[in-house]
């Protein structure tokens, strides 16, 4: 790949501001509680854009893409149900115990409200999840630094995914130990502008060339561009999920655990100026994330629908790419407008008559050949569905930006992970376990070792992770297996007083443990027993690994619940006058008699609501 | 805390869009460059899209003085701050 000086010099531009934002922040980092909760006073507006930003990682920019290019517009469902409404419910319910009651951490929460044991393992089991997800970051950012061949020229081939783990490592340990929190969600803003200033004209750019939505809807089967289509049954939509399993697993367990629960987003909004701050920022996150769809799914749709007769584009000076682009694999308009008419609403299969557009060919990075599949046909890389769209239709100097903006959101996965790592570290496993005594100084030094450490730690899990082709599974299968029980947990928590602590705890553990034996007892088709599940023995096959991963999450919920039930009901409750501002029935309603009727974030929660409707209306 | 974001903001995007522009500017004629992008010069007119933004928030950013100060104590640590 040839860049030119002006496309470095972005990039060069963008690395001397991340890390001048941690120099400039330095000097106002003089407790721990500057360092780790930004000292309580950004503005709403800013932590919303955090909120959203720190999520904006790898999975959704290339596993987003990925699954838009292969699935279709029906992704979009990980945003308006799997995102959305867990948004708007945090903020509106869960928030005012979050921040009311001066937990400096959602474990910390879990301390007020049960005991030492459950916060000892949401912070053990979040500390280690952080530093996963912060590895497949990294290790997604240097795998495609190196099969772009970003640095191709500049570092010899054999070291360029080793110069790209460390160098970003080091740019993110680098603001993050200088600038705390507030450097983290500073340049978390900075990635949420420069990511949609680096996707929108992509997306213009790309419309035009298919003909718009309507050229779009045109070129690819039915059910890649509605929402809804087919989803009755598992075996008429993309996904392979039915309409139960995903608004239960996905819209319900995986979301509202992750978005209510986990403190690497819950984080941001606990750094606001004030409570009503607090309860604003999800939902000003919702309304962009919201959007978000159009930015980082509908490249992929586009990537697909670009057809090699389409000429005009992509013959200009971007062809010395190391990218293998295999000409005559895709199959004409008529073709897909045939199959479509003949069989409304049936399911194309993926690997015959699946459009493939620009997407490449999986290269074996060792030999350079062509993946192929057992029946010798050509295995296509769709997470680099957004990247070869940059590469096809940006021109040298926009194109420094597209990746600048492809590199920002990679960072901002990271640093999100490395600060909720370094505040549980320090505050929930550190100060509770290991030195209970310490000045608010030593504090501060050790979470600035732990974001070394933390760091460090995330280093060796992006050399750890290997075994996944998609990156979305990954961390789907993480999630189902951390944090789907954990969401029992807090509603019971949250909204039952007679919950005791004994029965979180059992709860908890016996969640995961139901997520871990599912996993083990079921295996998604055409997958072989194990990583994939069916460990232990297969007892049931589910049409896809998303279907597996959402009654994972199912399973764990709904064991969670049921035990902790049990148990509370057997055990003796907490002293009612202890659990004021921790449990809803005990606490005084958040005082909102100051604030106008549009104010209030119930009227924005409606609001968000109305575009969500209306949104999954026009793409049904 | 106690830098506004929107300086910084408004910063690199008035750095990268004037960038951008003066780039797109130079290169407006050369039709082999914007081939990729179907005739359009996306530098020149992204570029100057991003400089005004970047222009707004950088202004709007600087309105607000007081927050360039390291005053002891800041503002959110004064005793009698007023109660959102």
């Amino acid at each position: 790949m040839n860049l030119s000086t002006i496309d470095w010099l972005i990039m060069l531009v963008y690395f001397i501001f991340v890390l001048g934002i941690g120099f400039a922040l330095k000097r106002y980092m003089r407790t721990s509680n500057d360092f780790f909760l930004a000292g309580r006073s950004i503005p709403a507006w800013v932590c919303g854009l955090a909120f959203i930003s720190a999520n904006l990682g790898a999975q959704e920019v290339i596993g987003m893409g990925a699954s838009g290019a292969k699935y279709g517009i029906i992704t979009s469902h990980f945003y308006w149900i799997g995102a959305i409404p867990a948004m708007i419910f945090v903020g509106i319910f869960m928030m005012p115990f979050y921040y009311g009651s001066k937990a400096r951490s959602v474990p910390e929460y879990l301390r007020l409200r049960f005991d030492e044991k459950t916060r000892a393992v949401n912070a053990f089991s979040f500390a280690i999840m952080t530093v996963l997800s912060s590895g497949i970051s990294m290790y997604a950012m240097a795998l495609l630094i190196q099969t772009l061949g970003l640095l191709h020229g500049i570092v010899p081939d054999a070291y360029i995914f080793h110069v790209s783990v460390f160098v970003s490592a080091i740019i993110v340990l680098g603001y993050i130990f200088l600038g705390g929190l507030t450097s983290a969600i500073y340049n978390e803003v900075l990635q949420f502008f420069l990511i949609v200033a680096g996707f929108a004209p992509l997306v213009w750019i790309g419309l035009r060339n298919v003909g718009g939505w309507q050229g779009i809807k045109h070129t690819l089967p039915a059910n890649m561009t509605h929402s809804w289509q087919g989803m009755a049954h598992a075996s008429t939509n993309t996904l392979g999920v039915e309409w139960f399993g995903l608004a239960m697993g996905l819209g319900f367990v995986l979301s509202f655990g992750y978005w209510c629960t986990d403190f690497l987003v819950i984080q941001r909004a606990m750094a606001a100026d004030s409570e009503v701050s607090a309860r604003r920022v999800p939902l000003i996150a919702a309304i962009p994330k919201m959007f978000f769809p159009f930015l980082v799914i509908l490249p992929g749709l586009i990537a697909v629908s670009v057809t090699s007769h389409m000429a005009g584009a992509g013959q200009g000076t971007g062809n010395q790419t190391k990218i293998v682009t295999v000409p005559g694999q895709t199959l004409s308009e008529a073709d897909y407008a045939a199959a479509a008419a003949a069989h409304p609403g049936i399911k194309v299969p993926l690997d015959e008559s699946h459009p493939h557009g620009i997407i490449p060919v999986k290269t074996d990075p060792l030999s350079g050949k062509a993946v192929l599949n057992a029946d010798g046909t050509p295995v296509y890389n769709y997470d680099l569905a957004i990247p070869v769209m940059l590469l096809h239709f940006f021109p040298t100097g926009i194109l420094g930006l597209g990746l600048t903006a492809l590199l920002a959101s990679f960072m901002s996965g990271m640093a999100g992970n490395v600060t909720a790592f370094n505040t549980v570290w320090t505050y929930d496993i550190y100060q509770a376990y290991i030195n209970k005594k310490g000045t608010d100084d030593h504090y501060l030094w050790m979470g600035r070792m732990a974001t070394i450490g933390g760091v460090a730690l995330s280093i060796g899990a992006a050399y750890l992770v290997t075994n996944f082709n998609n990156i979305m599974d990954a961390l789907q299968l993480v999630f189902s297996i951390v944090n789907a029980p954990l969401f029992a947990t807090f509603l019971l928590g949250m909204f039952w007083k007679k919950t005791t602590g004994h029965a979180a705890f059992t709860g908890l553990i016996s969640g995961t443990l139901a997520a871990l034996i599912h996993h083990g007892l079921t295996l998604p088709a055409d997958a072989v027993p194990g990583i994939h599940g069916g460990w232990i023995t297969v007892l049931h096959h589910y049409p896809s690994d998303m279907a597996q991963n959402f009654w994972t999450a199912i399973f764990a919920f709904s064991t969670n619940l049921l035990v902790t039930i049990a148990i509370s009901l057997v055990t003796k409750p907490r002293p009612e006058p202890e659990l004021v501002g921790l449990v809803y029935s005990l606490t005084p309603k958040p005082v909102e008699g100051h604030l106008s009727w549009y104010q209030k974030p119930a009227t924005l929660a409606v609001a968000v609501l109305a575009i969500l409707i209306v949104l999954n209306l026009v793409f049904a | 805390m106690g830098l506004d974001i929107r300086i910084p903001l408004g910063l690199i995007f008035l750095l990268i869009g004037g960038l951008m522009s003066i780039y797109g500017l130079f290169t407006r004629n050369a039709a082999d460059i914007y081939e990729k992008s179907m005739g359009i010069n996306l530098n020149l007119t992204w570029g100057a899209i991003m400089f005004v933004f970047g222009l707004i928030m950088f202004l709007v950013g600087r309105r607000q003085k007081w927050q360039d100060d390291p005053v002891n104590p800041r503002p959110w640590e004064a005793k009698d701050r007023p109660h959102h």
